[in-house]
């Protein structure tokens, strides 16, 4: 019972410290797997967070007041998602929630959002079609990322049938969905299309089946970490050599994969690569601030940084933090981040450059081909 | 279906069914002696894989990474049993819940030290080799051999040695073997560690296949739980029952689809159970 | 039981007013924790009372929120798509507890593998809800359908109300004379099956009215949050759930209910800042409750017993109306040739006799001979190999224990089999149930028995000690205390294994003259298996020798003294 009560005067303590130091900031509410299986990506996430509020706060703040950041953990689930925007939006009240999430915590999260009409970017790709009047979203959606991959195994590789492999939930096959009409509208012909429950690891049948089809390709898009690695594995494993996209896989990751990665086609937005002076600057100020502490910046870090500087534009713009006003905004502004030039003017979602590269044997990602202005397409018809 | 792929489907159901054969004997040797069953062995598979990680880090030889995970799984499993098993001993359904709890610690802790992510262990055997005619990864033609190896090393163990005289006594009847003078708390401490050393070997037997992470351990404890169900104390049953549940699983799988597959195992056998309460043993 | 409305309306009150003092974030946290203890209620009357623990009661809280979001999204909100849900819900909820029901209980089911079967349903579950694609929303779940248009006050004060509704009901239940069968079945499922009861139908029962509470849990939350995922119907969810119940105290009630709003609550406070140590804080209590105090943490703080033994109304004893004494000229016993056999092992082959009512037959033989499996195969149908059986001219086929009592028949077992926790007069009311059905919201006064249970009662001064928790009495009042419970079932057979192993001199006297009352003055048929030959010599009206699983002897107790082959097999089995 005592500990109960000590818990609870900890977490009360928290709660009024908070405001107590910074003479009324703009609270910025990042919900953000910290357990669960986003744990993996989420500390990448908070740097990249932490360094734009710095930034921003060195040059005199927004609208002269401080940025803060609130950070919960969300579980990387439905149940722990709602806890966490109960608590940001309710109990500290932020005023915007910038935040990279699975799925289901977003939807999770989103009545709560709603509710309070509080202005949400959400800094993930997904699988798409994910539309609120309060949400806006700055990563990539299938539309962005597949074609690339696509259009060079067809014309590079030419590559005829594909063999397509997901984990068995929505980005597994809202990807490969969306994959599978690209290619057959390209004139491709998709061979087969299999799936392995979320947990699953053992993808043996696939794999055989994979190899009696005689495909000439194949792209797969599985649930993140040990999916993702066990799949390879027992690809190379069984000796399968034909050109592979990986939708799923990012540049730590197939770094770590080894010698198993080589020669796996990966399309992003962001890769460390890219060589501009944005990009450049972004990652000397990373690593100034984090030194041996860095996590690699990745695709799913680097929108979170530019999320906060969009919020930024939108509120200056609109003179106040009046949340319609910073609503209407957050459509038309744009920044020049380590990506490039980022609007989130395409119904709330944004025209990104993609970069289609491959892993080499020593596990980096060299850019192959880039694609500027690739647009999202019809996402959200009603906003 | 062409013969190429009649002998991949008949490979990977031997395959599959060495890997849930190894997965499972070191809950089975639990659950027959102490007829308790041990949840905690989806954690001890996972610290086993740690063990395999921190032996390929150390530089070691990847086939050192087998004998130490044997010894992690067997000291950890030592140590639970004096602290938290013992007392549990004829309560079977709170055992089950107090080693449901002591996973999530293993868990937990897994996690403070290494951290969440996805980490790689390479394999001591690579690529494939040719089965009349079909090109079939060698690694998992390996682990039929480890199958056998400690399928067999298991037999012998009991079939030849004092201990497995002892251990069989209790398997048969304990409170006779305590008149006859054998010290059963004994047999069961050694029994629990023993179960759990091969929970950790196989954790790092699976490793170069799969890859390591907090909690990979729990999807295998499911089919391997389900299997031991069906197969009660005796190792050929379980055998026979890896053999067919496995080769059902991967029938479905490639006939049907993968996510049936998924759930093949835990359907058919809580159907069996129903039907057959003694399931394979006998 | 006033105090319990009592108490009822005060909670209502609270969850009435709470929002009047609660701010937005704190209201929104209780509404899922409300709905999470009703859930964790249901955990509890499955496993803290009758002894089954589940691991699956979350499948039911998703498949009553998947009902909702699924016809929301499909048709959207009205009062009328409101209630189709709600009953998809039920129905939905409930014909999977049929199954799964069906698939865990039934006569030979094992505690264990019932656990192992409400492993598999929330796994089966979740990935018909992943590879549901649109319809189910797969992993993201569903989110952004209409929802019956409610402030987030009202839908605190509805689950609130629900919550407390659910508990109410619970506790009235549970100490009612229906509710206590379940620590009967928790206690002793085999007894329950001797004293005439479909075990395996009251589990069943139970699992689809605990599975209709987490369903409405379920189908409020859909409501109420606007979202579902597959997390809810999920394994992982139901562990967390029989978590909550043995911190809160398993077998309480009201510590699950309360443990389950205190750790849900502090889990939105502790989880944000320290989440992995906060799981591990969770997983070592966890365990220290398991092996430390079963009882749970509340009780453990608050000092209260798992049941107030004081709280218990002894029921006042009372002569049930007499039955009319058997029909002598029905057989009562009929065994035609009756074989049982494991593999190639003959324990009996051949067995034929019978016995009609009024008679006291005793079944002698030494060690081995076959005669406790004679009682088992008399006692279920489907233990013996071969041959016909019939009691009080009923064929039993194969049937299940308790429709031989349906028969009946009733049986005493060699080792006192009584409800250990249950009280002296607990007991007997079980032992009732069979032929009056019992009270489900309060507790007999009076309890009525047969004359000849009073007698038992009386002779040995159970009458005295009504209110005495079974496992506090001393072996002979044990086996006086089973025996009651037999008479009460008001049989006409009755079987009997060694009723006097342990007796005192006296405690064996006493015995021998209810027996033969209960033959010859009650005119039932008695048939017991006993080792000594003197008792036997003072009460049988015939005896009847196994040896070697044969029938060698069937006569009167003169004919055995008389028989040269008894001594030899006697003189054979001590030499041998």
């Amino acid at each position: 019972m005592s500990a109960f009560r000590q818990l609870l005067a900890l977490s009360s303590a928290m709660m009024l410290a908070a405001p107590a130091y910074a003479a009324d900031p703009i609270t910025i509410g990042i919900p953000v797997g910290l357990s669960g299986s986003n744990s993996v990506v989420a500390p990448s996430v908070v740097q990249a967070a932490q360094l734009a509020v710095d930034e921003i706060n060195t040059k005199g703040g927004v609208l002269g007041r401080k940025l803060a950041l609130e950070i919960a953990d969300d579980a990387s689930g439905a149940i722990g998602a709602q806890r966490a925007f109960d608590s940001l939006l309710f109990q500290k009240k932020v005023d915007v929630l910038i935040s990279m999430e699975t799925s289901a915590a977003r939807n999770a999260g989103l009545p709560a959002v709603n509710k309070s009409k509080t202005p949400y970017i959400y800094t993930s790709f997904y699988e798409g079609k994910s539309c609120s009047p309060n949400m806006f979203v700055d990563a990539w959606v299938p539309a962005q990322q597949v074609p690339p991959i696509v259009d060079q195994f067809m014309t590079a590789n030419k590559a005829k049938t594909f063999f397509m492999i997901g984990s068995d939930y929505s980005f597994g096959r809202g990807m490969l969905s969306f994959t599978k009409e690209y290619i057959e509208k390209k004139g491709g012909k998709v061979v087969g299309d299999e799936y392995l429950p979320m947990d699953g690891t053992d993808w043996t049948p696939i794999i055989s089946k994979l190899r009696a089809s005689g495909a000439d390709a194949l792209i797969t898009s599985t649930a993140g970490g040990a999916p993702n690695v066990t799949l390879t594995k027992q690809l190379r494993a069984a000796g399968v050599t034909i050109p592979y996209g990986n939708l799923a896989v990012d540049e730590g990751t197939a770094k770590g994969m080894g010698a198993d990665a080589t020669g796996i086609y990966i399309s992003a937005s962001y890769v460390t690569g890219i060589d501009s002076p944005e990009n450049k600057a972004f990652l000397a100020a990373m690593a100034a601030k984090f030194g041996a502490d860095l996590k690699t910046p990745n695709d799913l870090s680097v929108p979170e940084y530019e999320a906060v500087y969009l919020y930024k534009a939108a509120v200056e713009k609109a003179g106040s933090l009046d949340k319609a006003k910073i609503l209407a905004q957050l459509g038309r502004v744009s920044f020049k981040g380590p990506r490039g030039v980022v609007t989130m003017d395409k119904q709330h979602h944004a025209s990104l450059t993609m970069y289609l590269g491959q892993v080499q044997a020593d596990g980096s990602v060299k850019v192959a081909k880039s694609f500027p202005n690739v647009d999202p397409g019809a996402q959200c018809p009603k906003l | 279906m062409n013969g190429a792929a009649v002998l991949t489907l008949g490979l990977d159901i031997v395959t599959t069914a060495a890997i849930l054969f190894t997965v499972a004997t070191g809950l089975l040797i639990i659950f027959g002696v102490m007829k308790i069953v041990n949840f905690a062995h989806g954690a001890f598979i996972t610290l086993g894989a740690y063990a395999g990680l921190v032996a390929s880090e150390l530089g070691l030889s990847p086939w050192l990474g087998l004998p130490l995970a044997f010894l992690a799984g067997a000291a950890c499993g030592a140590l639970v049993e004096r602290c938290v098993v013992r007392p549990l001993y004829g309560r079977p359904l709170d055992a089950i819940l107090a080693t449901w709890g002591l996973g999530i610690i293993i868990g937990e802790l897994l996690t403070l030290v290494f951290g969440r992510e996805v980490q790689f262990v390479g394999s001591p055997l690579s690529g494939t080799v040719d089965v009349l005619g079909e090109a079939y990864s060698v690694y998992r033609l390996f682990l039929v051999v480890a199958a056998l190896i400690v399928g067999g090393g298991f037999a012998w163990l009991l079939g030849a040695t004092r201990l497995g005289l002892a251990t069989r006594a209790v398997i048969m009847n304990e409170d006779l073997a305590r008149g006859l003078g054998i010290n059963a708390g004994w047999v069961r401490f050694i029994t629990f560690s023993l179960g759990s050393g091969l929970a950790g070997l196989a954790g790092a037997l699976i490793t170069p296949l799969s890859s390591v992470d907090p909690n990979m351990g729990v999807p295998w404890l499911l089919n391997a739980f389900m299997l031991v169900m069906v197969s009660g104390a005796s190792l050929g049953a379980l055998l026979a029952a890896s053999v067919l549940l496995g080769g059902a699983q991967v029938v479905i799988s490639s006939l049907a689809s993968p996510i049936l597959g998924g759930l093949t195992i835990v359907v058919l056998a809580a159907l069996l159970l129903r039907v057959r309460p003694k399931g394979f043993a006998r | 039981m006033s105090r319990v409305f009592l108490v009822a309306l005060l909670c209502l009150a609270a969850v009435l007013a709470g929002p009047l003092l609660l701010d937005t974030y704190t209201i929104n946290i209780l509404i899922r924790s409300f709905l999470f203890a009703a859930v964790a209620l249901s955990v509890d009357l499955l496993w803290g009372y009758s002894g089954f623990l589940t691991f699956g009661q979350s499948a039911f809280f998703g498949v009553g929120a998947y009902a909702a979001a699924l016809c929301f999204s499909q048709f959207g909100y009205s009062p009328w798509i409101g209630l189709l849900s709600l009953v998809a819900a039920l129905g939905a909820a409930a014909l999977l507890a049929l199954v799964q029901g069906w698939l865990s209980f039934y006569h030979g089911s094992t505690p264990l593998y019932a656990s192992v079967v409400s492993l598999v349903v929330p796994v089966v579950v979740t990935q018909i809800l992943f590879s549901g694609g649109i319809f189910t929303g797969s992993s993201s779940g569903l989110t952004a359908y209409d929802t019956p248009d409610f402030e987030i006050e009202d839908w605190f004060r509805i689950a609130g109300v629900f919550m407390v509704l659910v508990t109410t009901v619970a506790v009235i239940f549970v100490r009612s004379d229906a509710g206590r069968v379940l620590v009967a079945l928790r206690d002793n499922e085999a007894r329950c099956a001797y004293l005439g009861l479909n075990t395996a139908r009251q589990r069943i029962l139970l699992l689809v009215v605990t599975a209709c509470i987490a369903a409405i849990a379920g189908w409020l939350y859909a409501g109420s949050s606007g979202v579902v995922a597959p997390e809810l119907a999920g394994f992982v969810f139901g562990t967390e759930l029989v978590i909550w119940v043995a911190l809160g105290g398993r077998g309480t009630l009201l510590g699950p209910v309360l443990g389950t709003i205190l750790i849900d609550f502090t889990s939105s406070y502790a989880s944000g800042s320290l989440p992995f140590l906060w799981k591990l804080l969770l997983g070592i209590a966890f365990i220290l409750v398991i092996v430390a105090l079963p009882q749970g943490l509340i009780p453990a703080v608050t000092g209260r017993l798992r049941r107030k033994r004081a709280e218990n109304v002894v029921p006042g004893l009372a002569a049930a109306k007499p039955r009319p004494r058997p029909d002598p000229d029905q057989v009562a016993i009929y065994l035609d040739s009756v074989s049982r056999s494991f593999g190639s092992l003959k324990i009996l082959e051949a067995i034929s006799f019978k016995a009609r009512p009024g008679e006291l037959v005793s079944l002698v033989g030494p060690n081995g001979a076959g005669k406790t499996t004679l009682m088992r195969c008399l006692s279920d149908g489907a233990e013996r190999s071969g041959g016909r059986i019939a009691i009080n001219g009923h064929d039993i086929g194969t049937l299940p224990p308790y429709r031989c009592v349906g028969f009946g028949l009733g049986r005493k077992f060699q080792t006192a089999n009584v409800f250990d926790t249950l009280s002296v007069a607990e007991c007997l009311a079980v032992a009732r149930v069979r032929l009056h059905l019992p009270s489900f919201w309060r507790r007999a006064d009076t309890l009525e028995l047969p004359q000849a249970a009073l007698d038992i009662l009386r002779a040995t001064s159970l009458d005295q000690a009504l209110a005495t928790p079974a496992m506090l009495l001393s072996h002979g009042q044990k086996q006086a205390l089973e025996l009651a419970m037999v008479v009460a079932l008001e049989p006409s057979v009755v079987l009997l294994d060694e009723p006097t192993a342990g007796l005192t001199q006296q405690e064996r006297r006493q015995i021998g003259g209810v027996l033969t009352d209960l033959a010859i003055t009650h005119g039932l048929c008695l048939l017991l298996v006993e080792h000594d030959l003197d008792f036997v010599r003072e009460i049988s009206s015939r005896v009847v020798v196994l040896h070697q699983g044969r029938l060698v002897l069937d006569g009167t107790v003169q004919d055995v003294i008389a028989s040269e082959l008894v001594r030899t097999i006697y003189a054979g089995a001590a030499h041998g």
